[in-house]
This record gives structure tokens, sequence and C-alpha cells, in this order.
């Protein structure tokens, strides 16, 4: 009931009558509208939680009695299907009368190629019509309760304060023996009249509380059994889609950089470099001084584009975004000092931006650590696709000893697979040879 | 000459064209994008084209297609490519798309505007220039069973100073020999890559090509 607590508290948030200021016309209006709604929830949803209660229980004993012979599964499938529907109007009533947020529940779907055999079973093994079933039989008891709360705090308020109307018709024998004159306040009709005006004041004044209360532990638990997990789900599935497209954003975003990059500042400095170039040849010969000068300009430029050229690579290879990542990849063992066989095992057909961009960099820093630290001769780059997976592998004839651990490269590495929701295996028994295994998911 | 040069950037389509007028070249033909470019190179059949990689419409490798695409309909035609960037794989592919006659260099290198020059009319020509980066590359990867990796680390400076597309003159300048000793190298070099005796100029392509694809 730990968990239950904190739905209690969740679904209606305005506060109860006992620490509202002097309500307004306006608060005023809006108490009464949910005391209305609410006792309509508990009066009437306990018409509901009866008629459930009998058909789950009698459809559940049945057809678990009868599960031995053929008749009690379809029986069973039946009740689960009545237990479905009993929970939706349940759903219904919590979204139109208490106005929560209830998400559509999540059944399993059968298979399309499922005979009617796997079909009956599909319903029995769904998780959410257990929960379902489980909801008839637990609110059957919460709402018989808050029932006879409800009823007791309408009448007491409704009868105590009508009192003087009604109070004079009953039969005023001897052998009537009514509460005020048990609790020794005599038996006159104006100490009754008092009594139950003030009975009624009472309960009338907490019956907004008392109803509010109520609603909350019957709602609560409806959404706890519900919903709760067709909430968890679609939150799951928000941040799924959230990543996925926080991941594709910055991979666009970090190729349109080097875009600008390339139209902006780059061009201005080619420019540049041409200008400089002319105005050396225009100064000639007999300007020593002059061409030292714009040799150096010439340097400088030059230098500058060097950098920012090393500076693009790092941000979004050009070869990658031009060509993908089959051509990237051998590009990038073209580079390597020691010799690379390159095994790709991908499709022709471009993967999304941030996977490309996520395995090309795994293989790029796997290869800058093999040229480092592992004293390799030969080293095997093996990119391939399986299922959703872009596999990135590693291997070299090094020494080995490599580790996630100790201060290696190895550790920014991991660092940029699980940013990806990869996984990273190092595999380096001292004496080698080394593998180095990264799991890129394609995502959704 | 007659130059047809291809640029989306107005800006260096413009340094581009007071470099080479000032140099004395008529520049017949500039244009933005790589259908225009292969529709200026078969309408105006230039001595030498100069084209950018990244150009509209793709934004891509879209140059160094149209330059492919090019000799294809015209074998004879004379390309050096531009770029921000060098790729050994875009250069594997521009020299493989014919016989010499096309160049790969990075646009800084316009900066030092006489080897530039002289790296055009060397293309114009039939020979072949690669960017030093690319040549650079070259020299650090090895394969054991490449007929390069038998070159002496001599032979192997002498044979990526040809692949920029220097003249023997130059290469001998470079590593302060003589242009006899360079001579020597050169025909060590053919002899160990196996190319046929044949014209000087198609040799020393051939033998840029086989670097390439080491």
């Amino acid at each position: 009931m730990i968990g239950c607590m904190s739905f209690l508290s969740a679904p209606i948030t305005s506060p109860g009558p006992s620490v509202v200021p002097p309500p307004t016309s306006a608060k005023l209006t809006r108490m009464f509208r949910r005391l209305g709604r609410e006792s309509a929830y508990l009066l009437g949803g306990w018409f509901l939680a009866l008629v459930a209660f009998i058909v789950v229980v009698t459809g559940l004993s049945v057809g678990a009695g009868l599960l031995v012979t053929v008749v009690g599964l379809p029986i069973l499938t039946f009740t689960i299907f009545a237990a479905r529907g009993f929970a939706e109007l349940e759903r219904m009533q919590l979204r139109k009368l208490l106005g929560l947020d209830i998400p559509h529940a999540f059944y399993r779907p059968a298979g399309p190629d499922q005979g009617w055999f796997r079909r009956t079973l599909v319903p029995l093994t769904d998780p959410q019509s257990w929960l379902d079933s489980l909801y008839i039989l637990v609110s059957f008891v919460t709402s018989t309760t808050a029932w006879s709360f409800a009823v007791t705090w309408w009448a007491g308020a409704i009868g105590g304060l009508s009192f003087p109307v009604w109070g004079w018709t009953l039969p005023n024998s001897q052998n009537n023996q009514d509460l005020p004159e048990l609790l020794g306040f005599g038996r006159s009709y104006g100490v009754k009249v008092v009594f139950y005006m003030i009975a009624g004041i009472f309960f009338a004044g907490t019956l907004p509380a008392v109803i509010h209360a109520f609603t909350l532990v019957q709602s609560g638990l409806g959404r706890l059994l519900l919903s709760s997990r067709s909430e968890a789900r679609a939150q799951v599935d928000e941040l799924v889609v959230g990543r996925t497209a926080a991941r594709s954003a910055e991979a666009t975003a970090l190729r349109r950089l080097e875009r600008d990059i390339h139209d902006g500042p780059q061009q201005r400095l080619v420019r540049l470099t041409m200008d400089l170039g002319r105005a050396k040849k225009q100064a000639g010969a007999e300007n020593p001084q002059l061409v030292g000068t714009l040799d150096d300009a010439l340097r400088q430029t030059q230098d500058t584009l060097d950098e920012l050229r090393a500076l693009s690579r790092g941000i979004a290879p050009p070869i990658l975004a031009d060509r993908g990542l089959r051509s990237a990849l051998v590009e990038l063992a073209a580079r390597s000092t020691i010799p690379i066989t390159v095994e790709i095992d991908v499709p022709a057909e471009r993967l999304p931006d941030h996977v490309e961009t996520a395995a090309y960099f795994v293989a790029s820093e796997a290869l800058t650590n093999v040229a480092k630290h592992s004293g390799a001769t030969t080293c095997v780059l093996a990119v391939k696709l399986v299922g959703t997976d872009v596999i990135v592998r590693v291997t070299d004839d090094g020494h080995g000893g490599a580790h996630l651990a100790k201060g290696h490269g190895l550790v920014g590495l991991a660092d940029r697979v699980r940013a990806g929701e990869g996984v990273l295996n190092v595999t380096s028994p001292d004496g080698g040879p080394t593998v180095i295994e990264a799991e890129v998911p394609c995502g959704s | 000459m007659r130059i047809v040069i291809a640029d989306d950037s107005l800006l260096l389509r413009e340094g581009l064209q007071l470099l080479l007028v000032e140099a004395g070249h008529d520049v017949v033909a500039a244009v933005g994008d790589g259908p225009s470019f292969v529709d200026a190179m078969l309408a105006e059949r230039p001595d030498v084209a100069l084209v950018d990689v990244r150009m509209p419409p793709s934004h891509t490798d879209e140059g160094l297609r149209a330059a492919v695409e090019v000799r294809g309909r015209w074998p004879e035609a004379k390309v050096m490519v531009l770029s921000q960037y060098v790729e050994v794989s875009y250069a594997d592919e521009l020299f493989a798309s014919g016989d010499g006659g096309v160049g790969y260099l990075l646009k800084d290198r316009i900066g030092a505007i006489d080897e530039f020059l002289d790296g055009v009319e060397r293309v114009a020509a039939g020979g072949s220039v690669l960017d030093p980066q690319v040549v650079a590359q070259l020299m650090v990867r090895r394969r054991a069973d490449d007929p390069v990796a038998t070159l002496t680390p001599r032979e192997t400076d002498v044979l990526g100073l040809m692949a920029e597309g220097r003249s023997n003159a130059a290469i001998a300048a470079a590593l302060v020999v003589s242009e006899g000793a360079v001579e020597k190298h050169t025909q060590r070099i053919f002899a160990k890559l196996e190319l046929p005796p044949d014209e000087a100029q198609h040799r020393r392509v051939l033998a840029v090509l086989a670097f390439l694809r080491s």
C-alpha cells in the first residue's frame, strides 16, 4: 500500500474543506460540484462493482474448476474478457466522473497467424487482464466499505438537518428509546430536535471530506491496478522517442555545423590564400620584404585551414555525410598506420545519421587505440548489422592487456558507446590478441 | 589555355577567375553545380577544367561524380578536382576514370600560385597531380603483398613526389640529388611495379595509379 499512497495524493489536488479559508461562492460551487461527482462515483460504482464481482468470481471459480475438462478454458477466457469490459467501464468512470487522465490500456494482441486455440490462450497470458480481475475482486471490498460510509454520511446529513420537518411523525411510544435519551439528555422533543440538528450539521460538515477520502482510496486503487502499467509503458515509450529524437537532432546539428564551417570561414580563408598569392605575385621580385610578409600571411592562413579541417573531421567527417558508413570506414582504414583488413556487412541504404556517426567514431577511436597502445602489426575492422544493432569489432594481434578500468583511451570509447545505449566488450588477455566489440543499437 | 571552372561559391569562382586571367588564361565558362559543369564541358571542350567537389544539387561529392561522368563521355577531358578535403578513395576513383589528365588538390594549394598553375598545365598536358596530403597518407599504409612495398625508402620518396606531379628536375631539387640519379630511381620504380616500357608520361601515371591502389 506504500506505492498506493503516492497515487492517492496524486489525482485530486484541491485541498479538503477543513483547510479551506472562508469559502467564496465560486469555491463553494466547485466544492458542491465535486461532492456531487464523487458521490455519484461511490454510490453508483458499487452496483458496477457488485455485478462485476459476481460475474468474475463465478466465472473464475467455474472456469478453474472445470479446467481439467475442455470447457474450463473458454469459460476462463470469457471471464477475462468480461473483466476487461468491467475494467474499461471503471476507467471510463474515472475519466468522465473524476476527470482523471487514464491512458488507454494495452492488452497483448493475438498474432495474426495464430489459430483459435492460441487466440483463446493469449488473453490468459496478458498481465493487464489479470490485474483487471484482481481489481474487481479487491474493489468489491473497498467499494462496499466506501458505499456504506457514503450512504451513512448522506443519510446522517440529510436526515439530521431535516429532523424538525419529519421528526414529529415518529410514533412517540414509551417503548422507544433513542440516542439522546440513552445518553441522558432526556426525551423531550426539543432535545431531540437540537441533538439531531447538531448531528446533521456534523455529518453535513464532514460529508465532502469523507466522500473525497473514500474517492481517493477507490480511484487510487483503480489507478494502481488499471492504469499504472499503461502509464509506465507510455512513459518509457515517450523517453525512448525523446532520446532517439535528441540523438538524431544532435547528429543533424553537427552535420549542419560542419557544412556551415565549410561554406563560411573555410571558403573565405581559401579566397584569402588566393588573394594573398596574387598579391605576392604582383609584389614581384623587387619587393623581397613584402614578399616575405605575404609568405608569413599565407602560412598563417594555411595553418588555420589545417586546424579547421581537423576540427570539422572531429565534428562530422565529410565523407560520412557524403557517402555513408561503408566509404567512411574504408577511408578510415586507409588512414591507419597499421595495415587493416576491412570487413563490412551493412546494407547499401543509409542507416540513421546518429547510428552512422556513433559507429564511425567507435571504429575511429578503437583504431586510434590500437595504433597507440597495442603494438599490433595487423588489425581487422569488422562492421556488420545484426538485427537492429550495428556491431563494430576491432581485433588486433598486439600484446593485449587493454582494460576498461585503467587510464586507457578505452574509457572515452566506453562512454561514447553507452551514450548511444550500446554495449562495449573488451577481451584482452596478456600477450593478446585484443578484441574490442561495440554494439550500437539502431533504435526505433 | 581555355578553362572551365565549377564552384558553387561565387567568392571562390571570382577568386579563381581573377587569378587565371592574370596568368593569361581564358575562362570560357564558370558554373555552380554538377549538371551545368557536365554541359559546359561537353559544349566548350576546354583545355582543362577546375571543379569543386561539394556542389549542388546533392551538396555531397557532386563535382567528383560530374568529373567522372565527363571523362566517361569525353575520355580526353582534363580535369583538376579541388576540395576542402582530400580522401584517398576519391583520388582512386578519379585516377581510375582514365589515363592521366587528372589532378586532385586541396583548395589551400591555390595560394602557391606558380606551383598551382604549373600543376594545372601538367594536367592539361595529360599528366597527373596528387595532393601531398593524399601522398602522405599513401606513404604510411603498407601491405605485405604489394609491389610498392618492395621499393626502397628513397624510391618511395621519388614515387611520392612523382604522384604530386613533379618533374624529374623538381624531384631532384626537392631531394637534393642529381637529375640523373632521379632518372635511375624512376627506371627502377617502373621495373619493380612491372610497368611496360612506354611513353614516359603514361608510365608515370600508371606508377601513381599503382601507388594509389597499394
